[in-house]
């Protein structure tokens, strides 16, 4: 049960990373890190309880989304969603963030939320965060002792458990830079149009002479985190993407997920529906990206 | 009917401004000195339970707290919280079987969210924390979450009164056999050639108002308790916590509040008893209580879900000999309108087609679901989803056009309306019809969606309906209205008639300046004061420009009659003999004989003798219009929804493409009120046919009290939506309007669900229709044409 009273916390306003690092040295699982703050303060008025909020509100240098065709993407902790969209380098170039961005949530919360706090809150729904998976990438992590990068294959250990540790600061999310005949598109149903996916797909495609050279499938909300289908990846690479091999994948989706009963669907429809998912979001890949 | 001046303008409306602008001050905005917080112990673990131990005493030596309150220490006189136990003789109250069999606090849980105890303290915040302190200890029961469960013989008995559970059924005095009938039923079957049948189901769908229950109530230091309130009822609340806390109706004043959306979840009381009951513990200090959304989910009520059975049986010429229809509902934890809803189903089941003969069972069964009561349409959704699915079946078995079986079919001036023995006195539905099917191009989709191939059908469907305006005759219907004019021919209208955001205040308006001759910007409407204001129902039966608007009219044409008599007087003619124009009176036919409304007006105030000839100057005595008014008939209004859909027979999704809706409205008043009440009743009917269901565990712990999990139409959900107003003046109605608060919502209901039907050819039997029922069905059907 919700309440209309937030726990009472400390909010800490650091002005520089540095700062950050040092309070989370200090106060470790006892602060938590507010950015967007559209999933903590509404955790602070169920159960969550810390006793310090750290703001990243007046931390310079973490509010950037740079793109170099030579390095890739980079989106800085405090980059909004509604930033994302706004981005004509990631609409040519991330088909997949862009279009999971689009349909994110609602336009305030669009305003509010960060691509960053959806890859740290670890839900196997994220929209974001499938689209990063599927496009590959690492988180860049920071403590009082260095940096270090976690690649996004290896960052979800479990639901709402990520690789980051108690004092380490999430300084940004990096994606390589596309490669050639990269197409990417992410695909999810939603019971109303602004809703939380009930099942969601995104997929990377790198094609050349008419084939798939390599392929990254991910889909959301049919296991406890985002999972990847690297039996799905394995047929596409190497293949013509032709109506026969879609049918494979169709075939082959239901077996490498392990969907459940929720209050947004249940699992024998999302196995039925995998498939078909998968298969429109190859094809929304191929045409262009998907971005019309 | 001739030209109006402001009938049938898009006046600007009262409302608006302070609304768009956040001036509106909603109960939650008001501040007083010394205000202090309530906040309501509510069970969250069980259902169903006893209370076994009740422990306040950690709570209560928290900081700030001022009381903890259980169950002893409140009134423990039981209550309905319903009103419609008011709308009836007392005569028919008994035969109804209507019982109090609510607590202010209980110690036996009934439902997921029942009340506990209470805290008062100095800040919202103080009271929260307290509630946390409180110990509760339960003895848990068995869970009876549908009238199948609850029925069973070894099931625990809720009230010794009602055995069986069984909370209500049409009673045998007034509805022999307990049904709502007419003809033989079971004979008629005989002649039928082709029969269709199902059991479906019908979703607990919540009204989803903005507003959240927010309540103040205060008892003053003259032994007044005056409660703050959004209710849509003010003067039967008045009555009802009058009756409650056993204080004469001039010591209870109910002062509304703008009201935050309303939709039936208002109708009644919800926690006016808990926040009065608050108040009188603190006497002098106002108490505030507010509730959450999750909290007002469990607490204010829902439509009424449960199964419905119904058979129907038709001749090849298409003929309708028979329908037999039970509808069995979840009632819910409480009585509260468990006759209401049990009985207008089949009304309007009753009220639709020209069946030969006709059977309807209505029953009402506890459950530990939270309560169901007023929800626009009041039934006729339910019954729109269930008879207008079964219309399309035998239509499709008989090989004839829904719209051209309806047109034939309908019930239409004359025949016994929706309440038997009330003749429809007008009707339009046939140029709905038209005008609908026209707009759409019905007929050559219907003809192209026959030769469908591929993943994605479409397909067109319609559904027809008819309701009410007022609930005469089943129930009492009565506003009082006073209009006082001011010394400047400026007026005000004093009256409890509630604007729930429908618009109901700016069209009494637009009828006080239609009929008093004035112009829109010389009326104000004042309420929200049940000191001032005389009797009125309250909002509900889409009633408040029917009955409110006839009781404005006919206070207004006093209060003309009034100026008409005067101006006689002084012009020295008769009645008769003169018109107004631009608030002056005129003598017919003699230009230079007139006088103005003002004149009358400010002479009828500011009455001073000549000081020469002693005599007074003009007529002496404010001038005031009244009414009490009570409607001679319920003005039928009748619509139809033609609705065309997308299916995507791989996933199961259903995408609504377009919507015409076509009402008889009788006479548009506001048109842009009217289009207003028609698109926001197609968002929640489509709402209850595709996406949205309040529902529970197991253990009757709701799954889905908040926005979170309860999905309803998003702007972005809504299709394209033609609204057509079909204007045929009723003979009864103000300036010949109907009722539209609730019509909007209902015909979108069966109109999509037989679209899905003319889409891949199966009926789905559950509402909401989800893609993933849609894609079972289409599984088991095996092939979808």
């Amino acid at each position: 049960m919700t309440s209309r009273v937030m726990r009472d916390f400390d909010l800490l306003l650091p002005e520089s990373v540095a700062e950050v690092v040092d309070l989370l040295t200090r106060h470790k699982n006892n602060a938590a890190i507010l950015a967007g703050g559209t999933d903590l303060l509404i955790a602070l008025k169920f159960d969550y309880a810390v006793d310090n909020v750290i703001s990243l509100a007046l931390v310079p240098g973490l509010a950037e989304l740079t793109f170099d065709p030579e390095k890739g993407l980079v989106i800085g902790a405090r980059v909004t969603i509604a930033d994302i969209l706004k981005s004509p380098e990631v609409r040519e170039n991330y088909p997949a963030l862009w279009q999971a961005a689009k349909v994110f949530a609602t336009p305030q919360l669009r305003n509010t939320a960060t691509v960053l706090g959806n890859v740290l809150r670890a839900s196997p729904a994220g929209d974001c965060s499938l689209a990063l998976l599927a496009l590959g990438g690492s988180v860049l992590l920071k403590n009082s002792r260095g940096e270090r990068e976690v690649d996004i294959d290896n960052f979800w250990i479990s639901y709402g458990v990520t690789a980051r540790q108690d004092d380490e600061l999430a300084m940004a999310f990096k994606i390589p830079p596309p490669a050639a005949g990269q197409k990417s598109a992410f695909r999810r149903m939603t019971r109303t149009t602004e809703d939380l996916s009930k099942i969601s797909a995104a997929v990377s495609l790198q094609m050349g002479g008419g084939t798939c050279q390599t392929a990254r499938v991910a889909m959301g909300c049919v296991g406890p985190t985002l999972v990847r289908l690297p039996g799905v990846e394995k047929i596409l690479e190497g293949a013509e993407i032709s109506p026969e091999v879609l049918q494979e994948i169709v075939a082959a989706t239901a077996a490498e997920i392990n969907p459940i009963d929720d209050k947004r669907s249940s699992a024998e429809y999302r196995l039925k529906v995998a498939g078909v998912l998968v298969k429109r979001v190859i094809g929304q890949a191929l045409d262009n990206g998907g971005n019309n | 009917m001739g030209e109006f001046e402001v009938v049938g303008k898009k006046v600007e409306r009262v409302d608006v401004r302070a609304k768009v602008t956040g001036g509106a001050l909603y109960a939650a905005d008001v501040q007083m000195a010394g205000m202090l917080y309530g906040k309501i112990v509510r069970c969250y673990d069980y259902a169903h339970a006893k209370v076994t131990g009740l422990d306040l005493t950690e709570a209560a030596k928290c900081k700030g707290v001022i009381r903890v309150l259980g169950p002893d220490d409140v009134t423990r006189k039981e209550y309905n919280a319903s009103v419609l136990d008011m709308m009836v003789s007392t005569d028919m109250r008994g035969v109804l079987g209507d019982i109090d069999d609510q607590n202010i606090f209980t110690d036996h849980v009934k439902h997921y969210g029942d009340a506990i105890a209470a805290i008062i303290a100095t800040s919202e915040e103080a009271a929260e924390r307290a509630a946390e302190k409180v110990r509760v200890s339960y003895e848990e029961l068995p869970v009876y979450l549908t009238a199948e469960a609850s029925k069973q013989p070894d099931a625990l008995q809720f009230r010794p009164e009602k055995p069986g559970n069984l909370a209500f059924q049409l009673p045998e005095m007034a509805f022999p056999d307990n049904c709502y009938a007419w003809g033989d039923v079971d004979k008629s079957f005989e002649d039928a050639d082709i029969i269709v049948e199902d059991t479906f189901y019908v979703p607990k769908q919540k009204q989803c108002q903005m507003e959240p229950g927010s309540y103040i109530a205060l008892y003053d230091d003259q032994g007044r308790l005056n409660c703050w309130t959004s209710t849509q009822m003010p003067k039967l609340v008045q009555k009802k916590l009058a009756n409650l806390f056993e204080l004469p109706m001039t010591r209870v004043k109910i002062n509304q509040t703008v009201i935050g959306g309303g939709f039936g979840a208002r109708l009644g009381m919800v926690l006016e008893p808990e926040t009065c009951a608050l108040a009188m513990a603190v006497p002098g200090r106002p108490v505030k209580l507010l509730s959450t959304r999750e909290e007002d989910w469990v607490t204010s009520p829902s439509r009424h879900p449960g199964k419905y059975w119904m058979r129907m049986g038709f001749k090849k010429d298409g003929t309708p000999v028979a329908c037999d229809a039970r509808f069995e509902n979840y009632k819910g934890a409480y009585y509260v309108d468990a006759s209401g809803t049990a009985f207008t189903t089949g009304a309007w089941l009753g009220g639709m087609y020209k069946f030969d003969s006709l059977r309807y069972h209505g029953e009402s069964y506890y459950t530990n679901q939270s309560i169901c009561g007023a929800f626009r349409g009041y039934g006729n959704p339910q019954t729109n989803f269930v008879m207008e699915q079964l219309i399309d079946r035998g239509c499709a078995e008989l090989g004839v056009d829904p719209i051209e079986w309806r047109k034939k079919w309908h019930k239409t001036v004359g025949d016994d309306g929706w309440c038997m023995g009330v003749p429809y006195n007008s009707c339009a539905l046939d140029e709905c019809l038209d005008r609908a099917a026209e707009a759409i191009g019905w007929a050559e989709k219907r003809e192209k969606y026959k030769h469908q191939t591929g993943t994605v059908r479409r397909g067109i469907g319609v559904a027809v309906m008819n309701h009410t305006s007022g609930a005469m005759p089943m129930l009492l219907e009565h506003t009082v209205c006073d209009v006082l004019l001011h010394q400047d021919a400026t007026a005000t209208l004093n009256l409890a008639c509630s604007d729930m955001g429908q618009g109901s205040h700016t069209t009494l308006r637009q009828v006080a300046a239609e009929t008093l001759g004035f112009p829109y910007e010389d009326i104000h409407i004042a309420t929200g004061n049940s000191d001032a204001a005389g009797f009125d129902i309250g909002a509900h039966a889409s009633r408040t420009l029917y009955v409110g608007g006839g009781a404005v009219k006919q206070a207004c044409e006093d209060a003309r009659r009034q100026l008409f008599e005067r101006a006689a007087l002084e012009l020295e003619e008769s009645v008769d003999n003169l018109y107004m124009e631009d608030k002056i009176i005129h003598v017919k036919g003699a230009s230079n004989k007139s006088i103005s409304v003002e004149t009358i007006t400010d002479q009828g105030v500011n009455n001073f003798m000549n000081p020469e000839t002693g005599e007074r100057i003009g007529q002496p005595g404010q001038i005031q219009g009244y009414a009490s008014f009570f409607p001679p008939h319920n003005a039928p209004p009748f619509g139809t929804t033609i609705a065309e859909v997308e299916v995507d027979t791989e996933t199961g999704e259903v995408r609504v493409l377009e919507l015409v809706n076509a009402h008889d409205v009788g006479k548009a008043i506001h048109p842009g009120v009217v289009e207003g009440q028609l698109d926001g009743g197609a968002q929640q009917g489509l709402g209850m046919v595709l996406t949205e269901e309040t529902y529970y565990d197991d253990k009757g712990i709701c799954q889905n009290n908040s926005f979170t999990d309860y999905k309803m139409f998003g702007p972005s959900d809504m299709p394209k939506m033609t609204n057509i107003l079909v204007e045929n003046a009723d003979p009864t109605g103000p300036f010949g309007a109907k009722g539209v608060g609730e019509a909007g919502l209902v015909p979108p209901v069966g109109a999509t669900a037989n679209a899905i039907f003319n889409a891949i050819g199966i009926q789905i039997l559950e509402a909401p229709i989800t893609p993933e029922k849609v894609l079972r069905a289409i599984e088991e059907k095996g092939d979808i044409i």
